[in-house]
């Protein structure tokens, strides 16, 4: 596979109290002033663009807010990594989009700049749980939103979805989850709710104002989630990820679960060249400045080692539907893992965790369920 | 020789026998009131918070008597604990006579008979001492009638007195000097002394402390242990005025302390005889006998990797506890920790007290057990104190467990429960006879083993804390003892293994399975916890398997934070302890074991 480019960017109307990411507001200056400042990184790693192995084929638009950009700077950014990065002339561009920012107007000039993938931060069908999750649109504007982008002709329309919220029922999530398969999208992302440090739900928790829905519910939430989405004929082909079909999956994302050379700009980006990782600064001052001096603005670097190859492999690896590559893992790490679990993957295979296919093991939705569990329990036990 | 009184105080736990061997160490002057500070003889802070005596200590007083004379008055301190019978046997032997205590609202309770027939066995002279006459709840009339019925002793023979407040202490002193009697001794007779006790000094080595009986002890005299067959050269010897005091000689009838270059206290026994090595008595003293240990129990370090601290532990513990027995010991579970020997569960307490007080120890304890002799069919006899060294049943002719004649005293409303209570831990015969109106004697033999999961607790529970008790091991008896052992994941867990009466197994194991399954955090799969009887299992609990551990997102920048914290998780479980390949926590051995105590 070819590298990836991930563009980060870090603004939102508002911070939504359960992110963690490098996220801030901003006015409309602060925006356009990023948006050249991001050029101006892309135009900084030009010259090390060759130790990504190859043309990059995928160009991804995180945040944040992409969709917080106007199309001017979408299409600077665009410009400046097709001038200083080697970029294929097919490159698939995807782009995070709030539903607020879906109109007949943006569509098209996403469309116009190239976009084929845009993924809606939509989370919920429910006005309630929107509103519990600090969202800025309601019901009917998401809905609005998925239509307009059918309609604009995107090669794919995904959509993200948070479950496990306290007190969600398994009837009001997998309604949330056939709505999506009514209204026609093609890909989507369902997160379990995680309250992260420094959130503002990690406050209310603190505060004892919000409880996490026990283990036990994530996980039949969890094993419900594949059962409605492989029924309306979606692959599952990664923990949190199902697409219509094979060609519906994420291209970009794909490459983090194969240790595929990506860049990341942008603050907080991280960026991954095979062995070694590297990521930037959080802070988007620190980073503007950085940039701006015509430094490369590295917060912290790690080259990894045999051993940490291989966790990563592991975790990585089972959490797709291709599984663990016991030939691959060999061939890069020496770790033989079936070797050094029999025991343990007969009893994964007894209990219906998973399966071992030739020279892959792939887990189950039940195994996937404790995907990290079964990382730990083969790598460092 | 006839100004010297040999004697110590005993008491029924709680009576007062410290607060009186303050005051009359007062009284004699042998501390300034700066000086004193409570329970001068207590030395150890458990000691004292307990308000108990562990270890004896000794003291000689002067004391100015109301007939003009001078008395060399030798307290001989003694533990207040029925684990310490023992070393009460031999601190009584270094005495005449007795001061007994009777607290003055309690009255005569089970360690009150129990010490006054230690005291008659050695034929001491009594001294009745009705002790807290200023307490609103005393009922001097009626103790005097409990002495009297109970103790068949003259209930107009005692002196009344407040050792707290310092009330009739001079009674106490003048009692001493004229009723109790002086040392005799065998004119010309050999020399022999009794060792009753031992001290270790950092500086000086063991400090034996001991009673003349004939001859004397002197500097540069070379001495012989009759019992273990040694010889020293006495360096030093002594009184024990609080400090040492040294002397020329310690003359017959005589108590003081004696300093001879022994290096450990395992090298002495106490309650051996000291001889004149170069003219040796032709027999040692009478009554000796060997501390046996009677409670088994093995402590491991919390944490495997601190188990050189608790070797240096035990080593300095052992070098002022005579008692305390310990071997290494290795467990799968627990790694390596000591297989102790303790007088009683008293005993065994104080020890996992002072490892964890003075020493800064976190310990795991194995159920306390005792020793049983298991007869094979090939005819021979093994002793076992470890289910580790259980023989295989199939193997086993029979099996026998020590018992105990217990003594306990209770008001009569409780006769009903606390019989049920004895009938519950195999009490082989009980009876019960009336005291005095409304005090009831409960007799009862029943296993040692018993008594030691939780017996004393139920009791004060049942008496509503009314109900004492005393008890004196008496001879091993057949019994139908199984060994339990708790698998987790199909795989025993040694630590957790037990020797048990067949009808209490049962019972027992579902308890520990109960609590693992409690303590033990969800796993991958699910987990049988079970109890079993060689192959057979009698009790089952399943700890579920959990349900989901995996992070939903998984992108560019999340790849290090995710592996950084799987490696963290993997750090957290390094003090987990693997078995069946299922991680357990100490704190589930912690709650399973400690359950003995608390249930």
């Amino acid at each position: 596979m070819r590298p990836g480019l991930y563009l980060h960017v870090p603004f939102c109307s508002a911070i939504c109290p359960y992110c963690d990411f490098a996220v801030t507001t901003g006015r409309r200056e602060k925006r356009r002033s990023f948006a050249e400042t991001l050029a101006a990184e892309l135009r900084l790693w030009g010259e090390s663009a060759a130790r990504f192995g190859g043309a990059f084929d995928t160009i991804y638009f995180g945040g944040g807010t992409p969709s917080a950009l106007e199309i001017e700077g979408l299409k600077s950014v665009v410009d400046a990594a097709r001038q200083a990065l080697p970029i294929a002339g097919d490159a698939w561009i995807s782009l995070e989009v709030n539903p607020e920012d879906v109109s007949i107007e943006t569509t098209k000039a996403w469309r116009g700049l190239g976009v084929r993938t845009v993924s809606l931060g939509l989370q919920s069908f429910e006005d309630s749980e929107l509103k519990f999750l600090g969202r800025r649109h309601r019901r009917d504007e998401a809905e609005q939103a998925i239509l307009r982008a059918r309609d604009a002709g995107f090669d794919i329309v995904s959509v993200d979805l948070i479950f496990g919220l306290p007190g969600q029922s398994l009837e009001s999530w997998t309604a949330n989850l056939r709505r999506a398969v009514e209204l026609g999208v093609d890909h989507v992302s369902c997160y379990q709710l995680t309250v992260h440090e420094g959130t503002a739900f990690a406050r209310f928790q603190k505060a004892g104002r919000l409880v996490q829905m026990p283990d036990g519910e994530q996980g039949e939430l969890f094993v419900a989630t594949r059962g409605v989405l492989e029924d309306a004929g979606f692959v599952g082909y990664e923990v949190s990820n199902f697409a219509r079909t094979d060609g519906h999956r994420s291209r970009h994302n794909e490459k983090y679960w194969r240790h595929v050379p990506y860049l990341g700009v942008g603050p907080s980006a991280h960026s991954f060249d095979g062995r070694h990782r590297w990521w930037n600064e959080r802070e988007l001052t620190e980073w503007t400045h950085r940039v701006e001096r015509g430094e490369r603005p590295i917060a912290g670097d790690e080259t990894l080692s045999g051993a940490e190859l291989a966790l990563e492999a592991v975790m990585l690896q089972l959490r797709t539907s291709e599984g663990l590559d016991l030939t691959d893992l060999q061939r890069r790490t020496g770790i033989d893992v079936v070797k050094k679990n029999q025991a343990l993957i007969e009893r994964y295979r007894a209990a219906g965790m998973a399966q071992l296919d030739a020279d892959r093991l792939i887990l189950t939705p039940r195994g996937l369920a404790i995907t990290d569990a079964i990382a730990r329990a083969l790598v460092l036990d | 020789m006839e100004n010297i009184r040999n004697f110590c105080i005993v008491a029924h736990i709680d009576h007062g026998k410290s607060t009186l061997a303050d005051r009359l160490i007062e009284a004699c002057g042998a501390v300034t009131q700066r000086e004193m500070k409570d329970q001068i003889l207590d030395s150890m802070d458990i000691e004292r918070e307990r308000g108990i005596t562990i270890k004896s200590n000794t003291v000689t007083l002067q004391y100015k008597a109301l007939d003009g004379q001078e008395y060399q008055l030798n307290l001989i301190d003694t533990p207040g604990h029925v684990d310490f019978s023992h070393e009460v046997r031999r601190s009584l032997m270094a005495c005449e006579g007795a001061i007994l205590i009777v607290d003055a609202s309690q009255g005569v309770e089970a360690q009150t008979v129990a010490n006054l027939y230690l005291a008659l066995e050695n034929d001491l002279d009594i001294l009745t001492v009705v002790n807290k006459i200023d307490l609103p709840a005393a009922d001097v009339e009626r103790v005097q009638e409990e002495i009297d019925s109970e103790l068949g002793l003259d209930p107009f023979e005692i002196v009344p007195c407040s050792a707290k407040k310092g009330i009739g202490i001079v009674d106490v002193l003048e009692g001493v000097v004229k009723k109790l009697s002086g040392p005799t001794t065998n004119e010309g007779a050999p020399m022999r002394a009794l060792i009753f006790d031992a001290q270790y000094d950092s500086y000086r080595g063991v400090v034996l402390l001991v009673r003349v009986f004939d001859g004397e002890l002197k500097p540069k005299q070379s001495i012989e242990l009759m019992h273990s067959d040694k010889v020293y050269d006495i360096e030093e010897v002594g009184l024990l005025k609080l400090k040492r005091e040294k002397m020329d000689r310690l003359g017959p009838g005589s108590v003081g302390y004696v300093i001879a270059g022994i290096k450990t206290i395992r090298d002495i026994e106490i309650g051996d005889t000291i001889t004149d090595a170069e003219h040796p008595a032709p027999e040692p003293l009478p009554g000796y006998q060997p501390a046996k240990p009677v409670v088994f129990s093995s402590i491991y370090p919390m944490s495997s990797n601190e188990y050189e601290d608790l070797t240096r532990a035990m080593e300095k513990l052992a070098l002022n506890d005579a008692s305390l027995t310990y071997e290494k010991d290795s467990s799968v579970a627990l790694g390596f920790g000591f297989r102790c020997g303790f007088l009683g569960l008293l005993h065994l307490d104080v020890v996992q007290e002072r490892l964890q007080r003075e020493y800064d120890m976190s310990l795991i304890l194995s159920a306390p057990s005792v020793l049983y002799h298991v007869f094979l069919h090939d005819g021979e006899k093994v002793d076992v104190d470890n289910p580790a060294y259980f023989p295989d049943p199939s193997s086993i002719a029979r099996v026998a467990e020590p018992f105990i004649k217990a003594q306990i005293i209770i008001p009569e409303e409780y006769v009903g429960p606390v019989m049920e209570l004895c009938r519950e831990n195999r009490a082989d015969e009980t009876d019960f006879h009336y005291l005095s109106p409304g005090r009831v004697e409960i007799r009862s033999q029943m296993p040692l083993a018993e008594v030691l999961f939780d017996f004393y607790d139920r009791l004060k529970g049942l008496t509503r804390g009314y109900g004492s008790f005393d008890y004196d091991l008496i001879d091993y008896r057949h019994t139908d003892i199984v060994k339990v052992d708790i698998l987790v994941n199909h795989e025993p867990v040694d630590a957790l293994s037990q020797l048990i009466h067949r009808d209490k197994a049962r019972n027992r194991a579902l308890r520990y399975c109960e609590k693992l399954s409690e303590t033990i955090p969800r796993q991958q799969f699910k987990i049988p916890i079970q109890g079993a009887i060689g192959g057979t299992i009698i009790a089952r609990k399943t700890i579920g398997a959990f349900r989901k551990d995996v992070t939903a997102k998984c992108y560019g920048g999340d790849v290090s934070r995710k592996r950084k914290l799987l490696e963290k998780q993997k750090k957290g479980k390094a003090k987990m302890k693997i078995v069946g390949s299922v991680e357990i926590p100490q704190e589930a051995f912690v709650a399973v074991l400690r359950s003995d105590k608390q249930e």
